[in-house]
C-alpha cells in the first residue's frame, strides 16, 4: 500500500481557549500496532476523535490512508474501524440487529452476512440472537470489536479498549488485536494506559503529553534505548518525569 | 442512509414498544371520541322522538330532525381536542427518543465515524417518526370511518371521506411539529429530563397559555350577538389580536373545524392561511433540527441521565 496508514503533520487543536494539542507530527505505518500513551488530559482522546473524523482540528493536518480527515471524510471513514472507551449500543436490541446497523452504515452489501462471519470469527456467534443490555463488560467490547472490524477497514482506532475489562477479558482482547493485525492486515491505533499490555501487542509506541509528542519509536527500539529500565512501565514514567 | 437510519429507528421505537403504545394511544382516544360523539347523537335523537310523540298526541307537526342538519363529521369534533391534547405528547415521545437515546448513550461518536452525513442522519430520524405518527393517524381513520359506519348505518360519503383525509393529514402536520420540538429540546439540553421537561412546557404555552393569551382574554368574542364590554383599541388587547395568527394551536383547532364542517364556515384561502403558521413552524423546525445536529460535538455526547 502506497504512503503511511496514518501521517499526522503539525496537528493542533483547541476547546475554546485551551489549546488540548499543540503541533503533533506522527507516522505509522500500514500493519503497525501502534500504542498512543499519555496521562489522563494529554489529549490522546481528542487525536483519535479527529483522526476518526469526529471533529475537525483546529489546525495542521492528518491523513489516513492517503485521505485527508476534513477533505476527504467519507474516504477516511470507509477506511476506518473505531472502538471508543465505553461501548454502548441499544441495549434494547440484539447483538446482530445493532451490527447490522452498523454494517449498512458501512457500506457493507450483505450485512447480515458480514455480522454471521465477523461474530464467528470473533468466537461471539452465541451472542448473536441476546439483547445487548443484558451483555457483561467483555461481551459488549466483542460486540464493540466486531461493529468495528464488520467492513474490515484497513486501520482500527481503538480508545483505552481494556477499561473495565477483567484479566482475562483483557488476554482475550490482546489476542484479538493480535489476529486482527496478523491475519486480516489491519493497523491498529490503541490509545492505553495499560502499559504491560502494550509491551505485549504493540510494535510501536508513542507519548503524548500536555499536547505535545514526546516519544515516539519501535517497542524494540524504546526498550534498546532505555537499558538501565526494568520495564515499559519505568521507561514511560522516566520519559513523563523528563518532560515534567 | 437514510432509509436505514429510519427502519432502524423504527424497530428500535417497536422493540421499547412506544409503537404499541403510541398507536394504543391513538386509537383509544378515537375510540373515546367515536363514543362521545355516538352518545350525543343517540341523546338528541331521543329527546327529538320524545319531542316528536309529545307534539303528535297535541295533533302538531313536528319541526325536521335537527341532527340531520349537522354535518357527519361533527361526530368527530373531540378529535380536535385530543389531537392538540394527548396526540402532542405522544410525538413529543417520539421525537425526543429518536435522537435521545443516540446522544446519551453516545452511540452518535460510533454513527458519525461512519461515511453518515449529519443532514442524513436527522432527515432518517424525521422520517421515522413521521411514518410513526402516519400509521397512527391511519389507524386513527379507520376507527373513525367504523364509528360513523356504526352510527350512521351507512359509509361516509365520498365528500366526508375526503374530509377526513384532509383532517388527519393536517393532524399529522401538527403531531410533527411536536415531534420535532421532542428532537429539539433533546439536541438543546444537556440532561435528558430536562430535554423532556422543556418539550412538555413548549407543549403547555402552545396548546394552553398562547389561546388563552390571544382569545381566552376576551371570551365573549366568541359570542356573536353579544356587543364586546372590552374595548378593542386598548393596546394589550391589540397585541394579543396581533397574536392569534401565530397561536399554532388556535389555528389547527379553526382550520381543523372549518376541514370537518364543525367551525364556522370561512373560504378555502382563510382555512390555507390558518395553516400556514404550522407549516411554517414545521420548516424552521427542521432547519433547526439539521443545524444543531450538525454543530453538535458527538464525540463528547453523553446526556447526564
Amino acid at each position: 500500500m502506497a504512503g503511511p496508514a496514518i501521517e499526522i503533520i503539525g496537528l493542533e487543536h483547541r476547546y475554546d481557549a485551551e489549546p488540548v494539542l499543540r503541533g503533533i507530527d506522527l507516522t505509522i505505518e500500514h500493519g503497525e500496532v501502534f500504542g498512543f500513551l499519555g496521562h489522563n488530559g494529554a489529549g490522546k482522546t481528542t487525536a483519535v476523535n479527529i483522526l476518526t473524523t469526529l471533529i475537525t482540528p483546529t489546525g495542521g493536518t492528518a491523513r489516513v490512508c492517503g485521505h485527508d480527515v476534513v477533505a476527504n471524510r467519507d474516504e477516511v471513514t470507509r477506511s476506518i474501524g473505531y472502538l471508543p472507551c465505553e461501548v454502548r449500543m441499544y441495549g434494547h436490541m440484539t447483538a446482530a440487529e445493532n451490527l447490522e446497523f452498523f454494517a449498512k452504515l458501512s457500506g457493507v452489501a450483505d450485512a447480515r452476512a458480514a455480522v454471521a462471519e465477523t461474530l464467528a470469527y470473533l468466537d461471539g456467534a452465541d451472542l448473536a440472537n441476546r439483547k445487548v443490555g443484558s451483555f457483561s463488560t467483555g461481551m459488549r467490547q466483542r460486540i464493540g470489536i466486531a461493529q468495528a472490524m464488520l467492513h474490515r477497514p484497513k486501520v482500527l482506532f481503538l480508545d483505552e479498549p481494556t477499561a473495565g475489562l477483567d484479566p482475562v477479558g483483557v488476554r482475550q482482547l490482546r489476542d484479538t488485536i493480535r489476529r486482527l493485525n496478523s491475519e486480516l492486515g489491519m493497523t491498529v491505533f490503541m490509545n492505553t494506559h495499560l502499559l504491560s499490555e502494550v509491551a505485549k501487542v504493540c510494535t510501536s509506541i508513542g507519548v503524548l503529553n500536555r499536547g505535545e509528542l514526546i516519544y515516539k519509536d519501535s517497542i524494540e527500539a524504546t526498550i534498546a534505548r532505555f537499558p538501565d529500565e526494568a520495564s515499559l512501565e519505568d521507561i514511560y514514567v522516566r520519559m513523563e518525569d523528563t518532560a515534567a | 442512509m437514510i432509509a436505514t437510519i429510519a427502519s432502524h429507528q423504527l424497530l428500535s421505537l417497536r422493540r421499547q414498544r412506544v409503537f404499541a403504545v403510541s398507536m394504543g394511544v391513538l386509537v383509544a382516544v378515537t375510540v373515546m371520541a367515536g363514543i362521545l360523539g355516538w352518545s350525543s347523537h343517540r341523546t338528541i335523537i331521543g329527546v327529538y322522538d320524545e319531542a316528536v310523540k309529545l307534539l303528535a298526541t297535541r295533533g302538531e307537526t313536528a319541526p325536521p330532525n335537527p341532527f340531520l342538519l349537522k354535518p357527519t363529521l361533527s361526530m368527530l369534533s373531540n378529535m380536535v381536542i385530543y389531537i392538540t391534547l394527548i396526540g402532542a405528547l405522544v410525538a413529543i415521545v417520539i421525537g425526543h427518543l429518536s435522537v435521545g437515546e443516540d446522544k446519551a448513550t453516545g452511540i452518535g461518536r460510533l454513527i458519525f465515524s461512519r461515511e453518515v452525513s449529519r443532514t442524513d442522519y436527522v432527515v432518517g430520524k424525521l422520517t421515522s417518526s413521521a411514518i410513526v405518527l402516519a400509521i397512527g393517524m391511519v389507524a386513527s381513520a379507520l376507527v373513525s370511518v367504523s364509528a360513523l359506519l356504526i352510527v350512521n348505518k351507512s359509509m361516509p360519503s365520498g365528500g366526508d371521506l375526503i374530509r377526513l383525509i384532509g383532517f388527519y393529514g393536517l393532524s399529522w402536520l401538527y403531531l410533527m411539529v411536536f415531534a420535532l420540538i421532542g428532537m429539539v429540546t433533546v439536541l438543546l439540553s444537556h440532561r435528558r429530563s430536562l430535554a423532556l421537561l422543556s418539550a412538555l412546557g413548549v407543549w403547555l404555552v402552545v396548546t394552553f397559555a398562547l389561546p388563552q393569551f390571544t382569545s381566552g382574554l376576551r371570551p365573549s368574542t366568541a359570542l356573536n350577538p353579544i356587543i364586546d364590554p372590552v374595548s378593542t383599541s386598548q393596546t394589550f388587547f391589540k397585541v394579543t389580536a396581533n397574536a392569534r395568527p401565530y397561536s399554532v394551536a388556535e389555528q389547527f383547532k379553526a382550520a381543523a373545524g372549518r376541514v370537518l364542517q364543525t367551525a364556522t364556515a370561512e373560504s378555502g384561502g382563510a382555512t390555507i392561511v390558518r395553516i400556514l403558521p404550522i407549516v411554517g413552524l414545521f420548516v424552521l423546525l427542521t432547519l433547526a433540527a439539521i443545524r444543531l445536529v450538525h454543530r453538535h460535538d458527538f464525540s463528547r455526547s453523553n446526556l447526564g441521565d
